[in-house]
């Protein structure tokens, strides 16, 4: 997303699209770990608390999972380049074609 | 005088075509991105298990899956260039 294509009033718009989808993402990120961390540790329905060790594995799990989620963004960023490169390419090839 | 001229109030035009490109990008690299960390922690992380932090094994195993995932969607991305090539 190269931000000279677009001019002021534009890039300012784009930046709060941004904001937003920040803001959504978040929340994503925050239920789909529940759920994950959910499916993955809570196993005594014998009880309504939540056991020492289902504590325990929750927060090694969420843990995990944002440090995870924290390395692919770094690797992402470094490669994403590449990408976009290719999706052009073929995006204008495709359009060329028809 | 205004030192806002009138050609300046020109280049504030929104063009809803630019805005809409943007976002279709942006939702494109989101799902990419969110797709990546989905497979790579199935592939690579237990997340029951081990520390709260990632050793050394599960770090380069995402590293590896990463960029296998961009190589993949690269080679998917021309396998489809050389079919509609074909048509």
């Amino acid at each position: 997303m190269d931000p000279s294509k677009y001019n002021q009033a534009e890039q300012e718009q784009i930046r709060a699209l941004i904001e937003q989808k920040q803001v959504s993402d978040f929340m994503n990120l925050f239920t789909g770990l529940t759920d994950r961390c959910f499916k993955e540790c809570a196993y005594d329905f014998r009880t309504k608390a939540v056991t020492g060790r289902e504590a325990a594995c929750v927060q090694k799990c969420a843990d995990r999972f944002l440090k995870h989620s924290e390395r692919v963004s770094t690797r992402f960023a470094e490669l994403s380049e590449a990408v976009s490169r290719t999706i052009f390419y073929v995006v204008r090839k495709i359009e060329f074609i028809y | 005088m205004s030192y806002f001229g009138g050609g300046n109030q020109q280049a504030q035009t929104i063009n809803p075509q630019n805005i809409a490109m943007a976002e279709q990008e942006l939702e494109m690299v989101t799902d990419l991105f969110n797709r990546i960390v989905d497979s790579c922690q199935e592939k690579c992380i237990k997340l029951g298990e081990g520390q709260g932090d990632l050793n050394q094994q599960d770090s380069l195993c995402i590293d590896n899956c990463v960029a296998k995932f961009f190589e993949t969607n690269s080679k998917v991305g021309e396998k489809m260039q050389n079919m509609s090539q074909q048509q």
